[in-house]
């Protein structure tokens, strides 16, 4: 007896559980009146896409559209994976990011410390103001800049022979050009990383170096036991999603510094995927199954990255971001 | 006690630490200061040189300040076509695209700050997984044909519609609003793009320009996806008119090809085309400097 009234309880709880929530959906259909417009966009060109990675096990004809093609299960990896200049693609864009975040990750880091122990506040909005601003501008004005400056008719050149030294050919040796990347993208980037980690230093709370100070700490001991473990949770995030584009090698660069002189040593995954989808006879399906297996690599990555950190003690990326979703 | 405070703090001020860290100081003004030397240079020899004659360029590689100042090479620049075919494309590029960027991005950035309504986590993920993971390029390519916007400025104006970081910064700023002033608008009768419109945009223009500006300086920037989905010699966007101008005819010069455009466009020129690209993002960037470090602080640490 207990049970079945039990039971009936229990049915008429969820029954309304759902009546409420129609109710609640119904009394804030404007939020989703509001929503709806930004949703369809998403669906348009940000979900259909995803679907359209699909393509990787169908042949794509043109008149069948994506979702009309046939599948054909793995033969498209079958020739991605016999492609010698895919897997040479795949180990160079490694390559390539595991430098980045050897020569790139921390420098934003550093320029955030120092610039915050810098005393000469008007000062410092000029230095900010001017790292700040190569972001701003395209990686094809970036280029040209750098191309003018680095050629043998530069300016760097310029100096490196007005302090004696031999004309350097920056932009036509393959050998030069991983570090090539690495500088520019620094003096494009960094200052604008740094931002970032100027936020979170400033959302530490002063009462902390005020003991410090009373305490007698120097200034180099509060930037170690201060502010480094205060933009920690900071770092980490930004770590995270660093590795989680170890994929992707910064296209607009390499596209835009590349020369025929350096376009093998610039061959990453993205370059290689934009020369078979847009310059040689195209074939869709075969790009994007290369385009899949970097997506996915990708994300693996990413939340691999996500567990060591948290294993490691750290917060991670998702569980701030669903305390945002509660608030 | 309390008085003790204020003259430990002063003893901390005066004290013999202060030369040390003096030390430290022009340590830290050095290199900050060389960094920053090292982003303005390349900047003023590039001025520089649009601004000399081609035999000056030549000349000396340490150019800084040209000896004769000459505007031949803005005259010869602009004498070209391809560049006013580049402002004219951006400049339609920016006028449909950055109403639409705003109107989607505010919409739905207001709509999911609402307090509790149901799935508003599934939809927050809904945005957040766009950040994480994307179809790429071929599928897009291949949905922009089927809807055939391929070869119209629409591929470029629709493409990028809403940029999710931007959408969850304004999400934030909008949650930071006290909830009550739209309870009693709501009260009044106003519904929720009213509230939207008269009371949450006038209270948070600062985070609106930020964020307006954001768009328009990628608008502004915008050239893959026009190189991608627009083959058409009257629709090129001005990244890419400057690209063609400057990139490839230093490419072909560099391969020894012989081609008009390559004597064409002195060094000069190209730095003219370069300056001239560069300007509007230049006057525009110390409005933005003002609001970022703001607009970071609310969205992207708590994102």
């Amino acid at each position: 007896m207990e049970n079945i009234i039990a039971e009936k309880k229990k049915a008429s709880l969820i029954e309304k559980n759902q009546a409420s929530l129609i109710r609640r959906i119904w009394k804030s259909r404007e939020s989703y009146q509001l929503m709806l417009p930004g949703i369809v966009w998403y669906v348009i060109f940000a979900y259909i896409p995803m679907y359209g990675l699909f393509l990787a096990f169908k042949t794509y004809k043109a008149n069948l559209g994506i979702f009309g093609s046939p599948w054909v299960g793995f033969v498209n990896y079958d020739y991605v994976f016999r492609d010698p200049a895919f897997m040479e693609s795949v180990w160079r864009t490694l390559w390539i990011n595991a430098g980045r975040i050897l020569f790139e990750f921390p420098l934003p880091i550093i320029l955030a410390l120092m610039l915050n122990e810098l005393r000469l506040g008007r000062y410092k909005k000029v230095i900010q103001t001017i790292y700040t601003f190569p972001h701003f501008l395209s990686w094809i004005i970036v280029s040209i800049v750098m191309i003018n400056s680095l050629d043998t008719q530069g300016i760097v050149n310029g100096i490196i022979k007005m302090l004696g030294g031999h004309e350097v050919n920056f932009l036509g040796s393959a050998k030069i050009f991983q570090p090539l990347l690495y500088v520019t993208d620094n003096w494009k980037s960094s200052g604008w990383s740094m931002i970032i980690f100027l936020a979170a230093i400033a959302g530490i709370e002063t009462e902390q170096y005020e003991s410090a100070q009373l305490d007698g700490a120097t200034r180099m001991q509060t930037m170690w036991y201060i502010t480094l473990p205060g933009i920690k949770s900071t770092i980490v995030v930004m770590l995270i999603l660093t590795v989680g584009n170890l994929m992707t090698a910064g296209f607009d660069q390499i596209f835009n510094l590349s020369n025929a002189a350096t376009a093998k040593a610039g061959e990453i995954l993205d370059m290689y995927i934009y020369r078979v989808t847009f310059q040689s006879a195209a074939d869709f399906s075969f790009s994007s199954a290369v385009s899949l297996f970097r997506a996915v690599i990708n994300l693996a990555l990413l939340l691999f990255a996500d567990r060591v950190c948290k294993w490691l003690g750290s917060e991670g990326l998702f569980p701030s971001a669903k305390k945002s979703v509660r608030t | 006690m309390e008085e003790a405070r204020p003259l430990l703090k002063k003893g901390y001020r005066s004290g013999k630490r202060n030369n040390k860290l003096q030390s430290l100081d022009i340590i830290l003004l050095v290199i900050l200061t060389s960094f920053a030397a090292a982003i303005i240079l390349p900047f003023i020899n590039v001025v520089a040189t649009s601004f000399a004659t081609q035999q000056e360029y030549l000349k000396t590689t340490l150019l800084l300040i040209p000896s004769t100042v000459t505007f031949e090479n803005y005259k010869a620049f602009f004498a070209d076509g391809r560049i006013w075919i580049g402002f004219r494309t951006t400049l339609l590029i920016l006028g449909l695209g950055l109403p639409i960027n705003m109107f989607l991005t505010t919409s739905m950035a207001y709509g999911l700050s609402r307090p509790d309504f149901p799935f508003k986590r599934f939809l927050v993920y809904f945005v957040a997984v766009t950040m994480l993971f994307n179809g790429g390029i071929i599928p897009l390519y291949l949905l922009m044909k089927q809807l055939h916007l391929i070869n119209t400025i629409w591929s470029v104006v629709l493409v990028y519609g809403v940029n999710s970081f931007y959408l969850i910064i304004m999400m934030n700023y909008f949650t930071t609003l006290p909830i009550s002033l739209m309870e009693s608008a709501k009260l009044d009768g106003a519904g929720e793009w009213r509230i939207l419109f008269k009371i949450i945009l006038p209270l948070s223009m600062p985070i609106i320009a930020t964020i307006i500006l954001f768009y328009a300086v990628d608008r502004w920037n915008e050239w893959f996806n026009a190189m991608i989905f627009i083959r058409r010699g009257d629709l090129v966007p001005l990244q890419l008119a400057l690209r063609s101008i400057v990139i490839d005819s230093q490419i072909s010069a560099q391969m020894n090809v012989s081609n008009v455009q390559t004597e064409q466009f002195s060094q000069g020129m190209k730095m003219a085309a370069v300056i001239v690209t560069m300007l509007p993002v230049m006057f525009v960037f110390p409005f933005l400097q003002r609001h970022f470090v703001k607009g970071m602080l609310i969205g992207a640490i708590k994102a």
